[in-house]
């Protein structure tokens, strides 16, 4: 926590950046995101395993952008979404500082336990940091090995009508408050598909058909770009459990395109690109 | 308000019969926007043309559903018909129900349901279409030739014959490429030097042609029409305008080095030309091995010159052209003999490659045509070929076939015999492949009356044994393992792309194969055409070709040029994509499925000139229609005109009602 | 499931090779069930994963999608990328419990009347077996 303090001061005092992302903390099991304008606020800064948001997310913002240069601290997780920023144009690299933190992980959404999305994790250890702070934590798989997670299955196993159900039971709690596309890093459209009404294709109310159009697109436009942060699912204040769909495309992308997102800025997401020999035994 | 005219045709009993099509007139009557629709026997018939004509004026319609054939068929007959009544074409749409409906159901209702369906889609989508202009852009009548082998210098002076200028780049120091170095050619063992160059003659002559040597592209910019091509032109140290080529600076140069020329077999000066027929026939210096420019020394040439044409402090030079077209013209290189060890590629000096043979028997080759073998000059009294070198071998080298070695091969053999009556000759081959005019009977002709002895098989080794060569292969028809001893060893290697080819290529922004070799847009309806307008291929720059195919596809790429630079304005349709510049956010998708690189980032900058943020920009005059960058654009930021989302949506809609 | 009930199919096509294979179908007058309905976009490229959602959200039964086979396209690559996208619509579509046997991909080029013909039987006959596509369209009646 020390170097991690010391480092903010440095980049604040010698005005390398004009603002820096961290967290503090918010109670004695959590964390939140704290916005350091001088030495100060620096004091507060911590990390430990509650630090849960993907404070990447902030760099979307217009005022955030606005700036010359921002430090945010990042986990290697949150690492990913920013490659994905850089892909995509969305942010400069030498706009950013990225203060890598190293992992080992965190906790649950409801401060359980470890959080599943750490058992899937490749970058304990961040990469594409300016400074990476915290002791190595050794790497449990290998880079080339494809991820699996486990909660799909049961959502696999189950037959084409059970999981109609499945999600018209969990839709139907949507109250559309677009909390899951605030908080995702990779939603930074100013202008969403959804409030857009020539044509309108989502109905914006939150009914059946609207739910489950919007779901449709929202993970449909995360096809190959989300990093399984699981920010939206988190923010969800209906608790539907979004990953499902962002992970069974991410399986998707790796089985079909052997591509997993948020590891080389250099290159492009899987619907960007083909290649001439892609699996088509569903084409008739 | 809409105001919609539907057309009904009968299309005389094509449609009638299985679709009642006065039903269909009339329920088109209540679809909301209809405010006239009419059935009529022959739509496209003058009379037809004329109905929709009038009703277009008389009811100020601003839209127009034809419903009848495909629109394959007359899209462009009533558009034609709606531009001539003052209605932009672009608001007419047509429904197919002969082809969709009356030509593939039997049923009357299910004919005439259809029908109205189809109908109901269309108003629904028209009433949305938004009139487009047809794109013109202006064309810069000129054309780039890049490379100056026989099939740029065919392509150059074909443009220039149309009255276009050309500008031919050649990266050597002069044009004529490989043939300049060939000896007689198949199937009629004319003279390659007696048939080029005139030809190089000619276009060094004709006065619409610029001859850049010694140059190679370094950037280009624009698009089709309106390219800019930056020219890197290669320090030369010779002023070429001043050297009038008197040849005094190459005589009295002290240095000799192999000359690439001559395949290595024979020796030049480090100020020199390539060959005496050389175009333009001025030197250049070699600066790796003129001891001015690598110790200070010597300076013979400079002294020696009479107009003062020597700069030892000459450097790179760059020069802009615009031009309209580009042909690209590259050629090939052919495998070294250094990269087959196992035949002693390297290790022997009576292991030659074809186009060493070419140079060892030509007249005007270091040898001045007799025949002696590197080693040690003697008359090799038998001598093996070895085709398919590099080629047809997918585990350790190229995969394809380089086409022209069965016939230079068996054209070789002859060239030995007519040197060497007494002398063997062996070929050995897997199959022999001589489909051109005159062609099977070229090989024939070696085989029964030149004594070339073809043997079917691949040589599995080749060494050196005392004085002699041996070559070990198998003799797949007698099916026996056999030994050559000769005393020279000619390899048909395999051509291959040129080094540089795939920079070139992507400073181009055209496709190439794994090979190398570049891509046509269409491999059978557009082979000399690229994937990006207004740039055109010929020549083995696309794969292994002989001389006549080469030069055919030099004048084909021509007649494209000329074809695209007939006319003042390059005219297209309007179904383009347009970006919103106020919703894109520039993530770069449709930049990255564009498959014309129609698409690039645009800065917008604020009134001091800040970059605020980027945006993505279609260049129309690249853009092809296609509509792929539409669903990659999570922001609906990017429409294809004709085909926007709220008219497609608007189709998908009118099922609703259906 | 009422007696005379028909499937609604939409289908989505290419201008330059599933067009113009069902108009070859009509040239040469292969006879098929009248049940779908033809949209015509430029190219496969331009088929939007979003199409299908609309399409059952307005009463299709299923959705047909069809565009040249790879290395046909008029535009060279868009239906390589076509693909890629129709991959993961399928596959969320799956995820999702939407009855993928009625989202029909296929490869149909301008020679291939029979094809188109049969491809559009097969279609109908299965979407007849399965009925109407209740589960979706019942989307459109609960409101909350």
């Amino acid at each position: 926590m020390q170097e991690l303090v010391k480092k903010a001061k440095e980049l604040i005092e010698s005005k390398e950046v004009d603002l820096l992302i961290g967290y503090q903390s918010d109670g004695e099991k959590g964390a939140k995101p704290l916005f350091v304008k001088n030495t100060q606020q620096a004091e507060k800064l911590i990390f430990n395993q509650y630090c849960l948001n993907n404070l990447v997310t902030y760099l979307k913002r217009p005022d955030v952008k606005a700036l010359k240069k921002v430090a945010v601290v990042a986990k290697g997780c949150d690492i990913r979404s920013f490659v994905m920023l850089l892909s995509e144009n969305q942010v400069s690299r030498d706009a950013i500082f990225i203060i890598g933190m190293t992992c080992d992980h965190v906790v649950s959404p409801d401060g359980t336990g470890e959080n599943e999305k750490c058992t899937t994790c490749k970058v304990h250890n961040p990469h594409l940091a300016d400074v990476v702070l915290g002791a190595p934590v050794p790497e449990k798989i290998a880079k080339d090995k494809p991820v699996h997670y486990a909660q799909l299955e049961k959502l696999n196993a189950m037959s084409q009508e059970e999981r109609w159900a499945f999600w018209q039971e969990e839709l139907s709690r949507c109250i559309r408050c677009y909390a899951c596309r605030q908080a995702c890093p990779l939603c930074y459209c100013e202008r969403c598909i959804v409030d857009f009404n020539t044509p309108q294709w989502i109905d914006t109310r939150s009914n059946p058909r609207g739910n489950f159009a919007w779901n449709i697109v929202r993970a449909l436009h995360l096809a190959g770009r989300c990093i399984n942060c699981g920010e939206c699912e988190r923010v969800c204040p209906a608790n539907i459990p979004l990953m499902l769909l962002n992970q069974s495309l991410q399986e998707e992308a790796q089985e079909k395109f052997a591509w997993e997102a948020g590891y080389d800025p250099e290159s492009q997401p899987p619907l960007t690109t083909f290649r001439k020999e892609d699996d088509e035994d569903f084409i008739r | 308000m809409a105001r919609i005219g539907v057309f009904v045709c009968w299309c005389g009993s094509n449609i009638a019969e299985t679709v009642e099509v006065s039903k269909v007139a009339e329920v088109s009557k209540s679809i909301p926007g209809v405010v006239y629709s009419v059935d009529y026997k022959y739509m496209c018939s003058d009379p037809g043309q004329e109905l929709v004509k009038n009703a277009i004026k008389e009811y100020k319609l601003t839209g127009v559903v034809v419903a009848s054939c495909s629109p394959r068929m007359h899209e462009k007959t009533f558009r034609k018909a709606a531009l001539e009544a003052g209605l932009n074409p672009y608001m007419l749409e047509m429904a197919n129900i002969r082809e969709q409906c009356s030509w593939v159901h039997n049923n009357m209702d299910e004919g005439t349901q259809k029908s109205i369906d189809l109908v109901r889609m269309m108003v629904e989508k028209v009433k949305r279409n938004k009139p487009l202009d047809d794109i013109s852009i202006p064309v810069t009548k000129k054309a780039m030739v890049i490379g100056g082998g026989v099939t740029g210098i065919q392509a150059a002076l074909d443009i220039a014959s149309g009255g276009i200028p050309v500008v031919l780049v050649e990266k050597e120091s002069s044009i004529g490429g490989k043939m300049s170095a060939l000896d007689e050619t198949f199937p009629t063992l004319d003279c390659s030097q007696c048939i080029l160059t005139p030809k190089m003659v000619e276009v060094a002559q004709h006065p619409l042609v610029q001859i850049i040597s010694y140059a190679e592209i370094e950037k280009l910019e624009g698009f089709v029409g309106n390219f800019k091509a930056t020219i890197r032109k290669k320090a030369r140290y010779v002023d070429v305008d001043a050297c009038t080529g008197c040849g005094t600076c190459w005589q009295k140069c002290p240095v000799k080095v192999d000359s690439e020329f001559e395949q290595g077999l024979g020796k030049r000066k480090a100020i020199f030309i390539p060959f005496p027929q050389a175009i333009p026939s001025r030197p250049r210096i070699d600066a790796e091995n003129c001891l001015k420019l690598t110790k200070d020394r010597c300076g013979i040439c400079e002294k020696v010159c009479p107009t003062k044409a020597i700069h030892y402090d000459d450097k790179d030079e760059f020069m802009e052209v615009e031009v309209g077209a580009i042909v690209v013209a590259t050629g090939y290189k052919i495998m070294p003999v250094s990269a087959f060890p196992e035949y002693g590629g390297g290790q022997y000096p009576d292991v030659v490659t074809s186009l060493q043979f070419e140079r060892m028997v030509c007249a005007s080759g270091p040898t001045l045509g007799d025949l002696k073998r590197p080693s040690d000059g003697k008359l090799p009294e038998t001598v093996v070929f070895v085709k398919c070198v590099g080629s047809r071998d997918p585990e350790h080298y190229h995969s394809y076939c380089s086409k022209i070695c069965c016939m230079y091969v068996a054209k070789q053999t002859m060239l030995y015999r007519h040197k060497v009556h007494h002398g063997n000759c062996y070929v050995f081959y897997i199959d022999v492949r001589s489909n051109g005019k005159n062609y099977e009977e070229f090989v024939r002709r070696a085989q029964e009356q030149e004594g070339a002895q073809y043997i079917r098989g691949r040589v599995s080794s080749i060494y050196k044994d005392g004085d002699d060569m041996v070559v070990e292969g198998a003799d797949t028809l007698t099916n026996s393992q056999i030994k050559v001893k000769c005393d020279l060893v000619v390899l048909a290697t395999a051509m291959e792309a040129p080094d540089g080819i795939k920079q070139l290529a992507q400073k181009l922004g055209i496709g190439y194969d794994q090979h190398g070799f570049l891509t046509e847009a269409h491999p059978k309806l557009r082979p000399v055409e690229t994937a990006t307008a207004g740039i055109f291929l010929a020549g083995c720059a696309l794969s292994p070709r002989d001389i006549p195919d080469s030069v055919s596809e030099g004048s084909a790429a021509a007649a494209k040029v000329l074809g695209l630079l007939s006319k003042d304005t390059l005219d297209k349709e309007g179904v383009v994509a347009i970006v919103n510049e106020l919703t894109c956010v520039g993530c770069q998708n449709c930049i990255r499925v564009c498959p014309y690189n129609a698409i690039e980032l645009k800065d917008i900058c604020n009134r001091q000139g800040e970059l605020q943020r980027q945006v993505a920009h279609v260049n129309p005059g690249l853009c092809t229609g296609c509509g792929t960058c539409t669903p990659s654009c999570p922001s609906r930021s990017i429409e294809l005109q004709g085909f926007r989302d709220t008219e497609l949506y608007a189709e998908i809609n009118a099922l609703a009602e259906l | 499931m009422s007696e005379n009930w028909e499937p609604k199919i939409i289908t989505f096509v290419c201008n330059w090779c599933t067009y113009a294979g069902a108009d070859l179908a009509g040239t040469s007058r292969f006879k098929y069930a009248s049940n779908i309905r033809i949209i015509k976009t430029p190219c496969s490229g331009r088929i939007d994963p979003m199409f299908i959602v609309s399409a059952f959200e307005k009463g299709a039964d299923a959705v047909l999608i069809s565009g040249c086979h790879p290395g046909d396209c008029h535009y060279n690559e868009g239906n390589y990328n076509a693909r890629r996208k129709f991959t993961m619509m399928k596959r969320l579509l799956d995820t999702l419990g939407v009855d993928t046997r009625r989202v029909v991909f296929a490869w149909c080029s301008a020679s291939e009347g029979i094809k188109f013909s049969r491809l559009v039987n097969e279609v109908t006959e299965s979407i007849k077996k399965l009925g109407p596509y209740t589960d979706y369209h019942s989307l459109n009646q609960e409101e909350r």
